[in-house]
């Protein structure tokens, strides 16, 4: 029997006021994978990744998270706002502009939902967050809170806020592209670090060097359409459409 | 003035200050559970609560400190003049907070609310956790300002017979015939509250300002 995948994306649309968004988009990741999303900027990148956790409801198509649908209870009903929580603490998610709780310190942006949404005692929710911000070379900082660090540090402490639901998938949205220059390659490093632990990632970026290293599948977007699908190096060698051809011009001039 | 006139003085002065607290502290309250409801946009029940709020803010204290005391009798009930104050300055401030909440609420970070519901929380423990504590603290500011406004209004329930710290320098005078000493001495009274919520106020805004980045 094949593995059932962690994210299957069937024929998925969306639109906003009117104009199509998405459409008709399917996707499988399976488990351990790394999928990278790449595309333009307004070509649907975010909006298919926050569809997957339901941030943004689908028009049409279905969204399942290790074989169990999201969004849609098996009455074919609208979740509950317990069901939908409950299928989202099994996704992380890891936002371009950071989105920490400027009112925690570090530590307790890491504890939190393990403790509130969990139900983990705070000595275990302490222990297991300590260990992931050693992973991500923040456990020094355990006692800041977010206004004190720098841009790379503050999304490698999302990085393991979302990492300490223990998810089954990690999302990142374009997770570099609000930092300096000088800080994108201490939040690289430590997805790179993940993706060797065999976390299974779906990652958008604009990174094309870190896509085509750390992917085992590169998905491009076009105006909302999936217009090639391939392993990395066939995508940046050999791309099968123009509009891939043109893109990587643009975005990696040949070294 | 003698020691009795200051007996009188800071008699004064507690019915101002318990008045003026137990409206404050269901005031608060109040107008944080309007602002969700007013938030929750549930038809009629908004619009009826928007009509509550431009009139409370429309009507002058002493107005409505009139209203509640003739009416209630009217309408079968009896009220003490002191419960009459409280309820006059808990609509008033009432009405204020709440739309100072409101406007909390409405500026609140849609990411934090992402990060929140994308992590696994509901709705409820969100507004628990991550937006409550924050708004309580960017909020506080404008209601401590809405407090010492209150407090400075609420000489308005004399008009009832309650004798707060404005209206026992009256009866202080009407003993001594000499009527400066002891509006002197309440005004430093007033003083002291209204600098100690000032005081408060900074302490709320140092706070606001480190949530602010
Ligand atoms: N909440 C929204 N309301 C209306 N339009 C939106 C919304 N979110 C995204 N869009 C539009 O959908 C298109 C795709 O957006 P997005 O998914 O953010 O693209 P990308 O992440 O690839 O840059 C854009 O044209 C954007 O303006
Ligand atoms: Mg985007």
């Amino acid at each position: 029997m094949p593995e059932t995948a962690a994210v299957s994306i069937r024929n998925l649309s969306k639109s906003f006021d009117g104009t199509e968004v998405l459409r008709d988009v399917s996707l499988e990741v399976q488990p351990g994978e790394v999928v990278s999303i790449l595309g333009s900027s307004g070509s649907g990148k975010s909006t298919l990744l926050r569809c997957i956790n339901w941030l943004e409801q689908p028009d049409r198509g279905d969204i399942r998270i290790a074989g169990d649908r999201i969004g849609v209870s098996d009455t074919g009903k609208p979740m509950s706002r317990r069901e939908l929580a409950g299928m989202r603490a099994r996704l992380g998610m890891v936002f371009q502009g950071f989105n920490l709780w400027p009112h925690l310190s570090v530590l307790r942006n890491v504890t939190e939902a393990p403790i509130h949404v969990q139900g983990l005692s705070k000595a275990e929710a302490d222990e297991r967050a300590m260990a992931l911000l050693e992973k991500v070379g923040m456990a020094d900082k355990r006692e800041q809170y977010p206004y004190t660090l720098s841009g790379g540090q503050k999304q490698r402490v999302a990085i393991a806020r979302a990492l300490a639901m223990q998810p089954k998938v990690m999302l990142f949205d374009e997770p570099t592209s609000a930092l300096d220059p000088e800080l994108v390659g201490e939040v690289l490093g430590v997805i790179k670090d993940l993706s060797k632990e065999g976390y299974t990632m779906v990652l958008v970026t604009h990174e094309m060097e870190f896509a085509r290293a750390v992917s085992d599948q590169v998905v491009f977007l076009d105006k909302g359409i999936i217009i090639e699908k391939s392993h990395p190096s066939e995508f940046f060698e050999n791309p099968k459409t123009d509009r891939v051809r043109r893109f990587l011009e643009l975005e990696a001039p040949a070294v | 003035m003698d020691s009795s006139a200051w007996g009188l003085l800071i008699q004064g002065a507690w019915t101002t200050l318990w008045i003026s607290g137990i409206s404050i502290a269901i005031g608060v309250v109040m107008g944080l559970l309007i602002a969700l409801l007013r938030v929750a946009k549930i038809p009629v029940l908004h619009q009826l609560l928007g009509v509550y709020i431009s009139l409370a803010r429309a009507t002058p204290l002493v107005t409505l400190v009139l209203f509640i005391f003739l009416t209630a009798p009217t309408m079968g009930v009896n009220l003490n003049r002191n419960v009459a104050g409280i309820i006059a300055l808990t609509l008033n401030t009432t009405a204020f907070n709440a739309e100072i909440w409101r406007s909390a609420f409405n500026n609140f970070s849609k990411e934090q609310r992402e990060a929140a519901l994308a992590i696994g929380m509901t709705p409820w423990v969100y507004f628990r956790r991550i937006m409550l504590p924050q708004i309580t603290i960017t909020s506080l500011p404008g209601l401590v300002n809405e407090m010492s406004f209150l407090i400075k209004g609420s000489p308005a329930i004399a008009v009832i017979g309650v004798v707060d710290l404005t209206r026992v320098t009256n009866r202080i005078s009407a003993v001594t015939y000499d009527p400066l000493p002891p509006i002197l001495a309440a005004a430093v009274l007033y003083m002291l509250i209204i600098s100690l919520l000032v005081w408060l106020q900074r302490l709320a805004e140092r706070k606001a300002s480190r949530l602010a980045v």
